[in-house]
């Protein structure tokens, strides 16, 4: 597949701190990709560069295989963005917002009305379109703001948390629209909801102090946990020595104790029933187990150190 | 409706704070002008002014500090300069409308109207002012970050139009030197060459080309400027 967005040793500082380190990628054309990390991890900065908000000290970024440095006017008509805060002009109506952006981008007034109505009713804003941006909730202008960006039908769409704000009805709408997208337009989003990331990607990329920590579909992200489940038995009453007992077993990974509850991590199922085997004495509550999940990778302790 | 109120506001309470009382302190012009008429084009640019603070203000500053769409704009397919010049041509065609409606008001205070090219004259150098004037605002307006500090310093340019450019007294009242300095402004030579033209039919071309020269490279400036600002 043809790549999209290059990114070839870019770099970022912001005073003397790096922001983003030596980041070498591509996305491929019509690709769904989500970008997860913790917060000032450089996700937002990425974004940033890669639309041309600000530009990187060091590499090179191409857009369409075009330096977005050197030929930024030709690139820029390419790109649509969505930025995390509000960046509408709240004494303007969400449709005057929508047309005076089109006609930035030299949208024919016709075809931009018939593009603005036409991805309105999709994002059922129909009825918001003639109001003040000032009048209007968060979550619906910021559906708005994914319609401007998307208004001079950009091939590549970047988004910081585009469901921001939003209600249930709204993220819906929004994604159904996105997912629409998908295959057409190459679309690359951050999002700090890791359920949102789960539903909605083609590859995710983690970043980690301004570097790329894992990259892959969330099968293959998951693929780095070996297989690793997640354990919980709750008893009736868990003696400090019994804790002991069950911690102490060999395929038992990180177990720790909350209440009456053992809390551990194990590669293969039947490590739970040598756990319950250990434990046949005591009497049991509550049991669950459940397979690690892109919350789970993204904790810390299995992020940075890995399950020991 | 309140602007459309304001632009008619503000030339009557300009005629009655300053053309009514120093009419009575200065009379006439060096050159033997009635003072209400000499005064009558430097009040226009003054309005001028007043228009031209408000629509960078609210075209560009708070845009830009705010983070409302300035970002957005900044991301279309234009150049830097492109932008500050779509700023510009914005200001000038609002400040035209608020002088077109001031010379209205204000010829109706007049003793006897100017000849008909001088309504014409006016809006052209009103035109190269604004050039000008615009382009100093954005300066500032792209390198202040905090109101206070840009509200100062708007406050500050707006006393140097009222004191330094030759609207209220001509330069001859000031100490020579001082007086010398201050009509070398591009500001004030635009005023001058107007009041030289409708005054004495006299035009001289270079009062109107270096403002005009100042102007076009002060875009450019402003136009990088605002790309290193950016960072883009």
């Amino acid at each position: 597949m043809e790549a999209s967005i290059t990114l070839k040793k870019v770099g970022k500082l912001v005073g003397d701190k790096t922001i983003l380190a030596s980041l070498t990628f591509g996305v491929e054309r019509g690709s769904l990709v989500a970008i997860i990390g913790d917060n000032e991890a450089g996700k937002s900065m990425l974004l940033k560069v890669i639309s041309g908000i600000e530009y990187q000290e060091f590499g090179q970024v191409f857009i369409n295989g075009l330096d977005s440095q050197k030929r930024r006017l030709e690139v820029m008509s390419s790109i649509g963005f969505v930025s995390h805060e509000i960046d509408l002009d709240p004494w303007l109506t969400l449709e005057q917002n929508i047309r005076f952006m089109a006609m930035m981008y030299g949208v024919d007034t016709e075809k931009a009305n018939t593009h603005m109505v036409q991805l309105a009713r999709e994002l059922h804003m129909i009825p918001y379109l003639k109001r003040l941006v000032q009048d209007i909730s968060p979550g619906i202008v910021k559906k708005g703001m994914i319609l401007r960006a998307l208004i001079h039908d950009p091939e590549i769409l970047i988004m910081d948390d585009p469901t921001a704000f939003m209600d249930a009805e709204s993220y819906r709408h929004t994604w159904d629209l996105l997912l629409r997208l998908r295959g057409k337009k190459t679309i690359l989003y951050v999002s700090q909801s890791l359920t949102e990331v789960e539903a909605a990607h083609d590859r995710i990329l983690v970043l980690e102090d301004g570097r790329i920590a894992l990259d892959g579909s969330l099968d293959k992200l998951l693929g780095s946990t070996f297989e690793f489940h997640q354990f919980q038995i709750e008893f009736e009453k868990l003696p400090e020595d019994l804790f002991k007992k069950l911690a102490n077993l060999p395929k038992v990974k990180n177990p720790s104790r909350i209440g009456n509850s053992i809390h551990f991590y194990g590669r293969e199922r039947n490590v739970f029933f040598e756990v319950l085997n250990a434990a046949a004495s005591a009497i049991m509550k509550d049991i669950s187990v459940k397979k690690l999940g892109l919350q789970d990778l993204m904790d810390a302790k299995f992020a940075k150190d890995g399950i020991h | 409706m309140t602007t459309v109120a304001f632009m008619v506001i503000l030339p009557l309470l300009l005629h009655i704070a300053i053309t009514m009382v120093m009419k009575n302190i200065l009379v006439r012009s060096l050159d033997q002008v009635p003072y209400e008429v000499w005064v009558f084009p430097g009040i226009i640019m003054l309005i001028a002014s007043v228009s031209t603070f408000s629509v960078v203000y609210r075209d560009l500053f708070d845009l830009r500090i705010h983070k409302k769409s300035f970002i957005p704009i900044t991301l279309a397919p234009y150049g830097k300069t492109q932008l500050v010049l779509g700023f510009l041509v914005t200001t000038i065609i609002e400040a035209l409308v608020y002088v077109i409606i001031a010379m209205g008001v204000l010829t109706v205070l007049l003793p006897e109207p100017f000849h008909w090219t001088a309504y014409l004259f006016i809006p052209l150098f009103t035109f190269v002012f604004n050039f000008l004037l615009g382009n100093l605002m954005i300066t500032f307006s792209v390198l202040t970050d905090r109101i206070s500090t840009y509200l100062l310093v708007m406050i500050a340019i707006f006393f140097f139009v009222l004191f330094g450019t030759g609207v209220l007294v001509e330069f001859e009242f000031y100490p020579k030197t001082i007086g010398i300095i201050l009509s070398y402004s591009p500001l004030s030579m635009v005023l001058s060459d107007l009041r030289g033209i409708l005054f004495f039919n006299r035009l001289n071309w270079h009062l109107i080309f270096i403002p005009v020269f100042v102007s076009v490279g002060w875009t450019w400036l402003n136009g990088y400027l605002l790309k290193r600002k950016l960072k883009q």
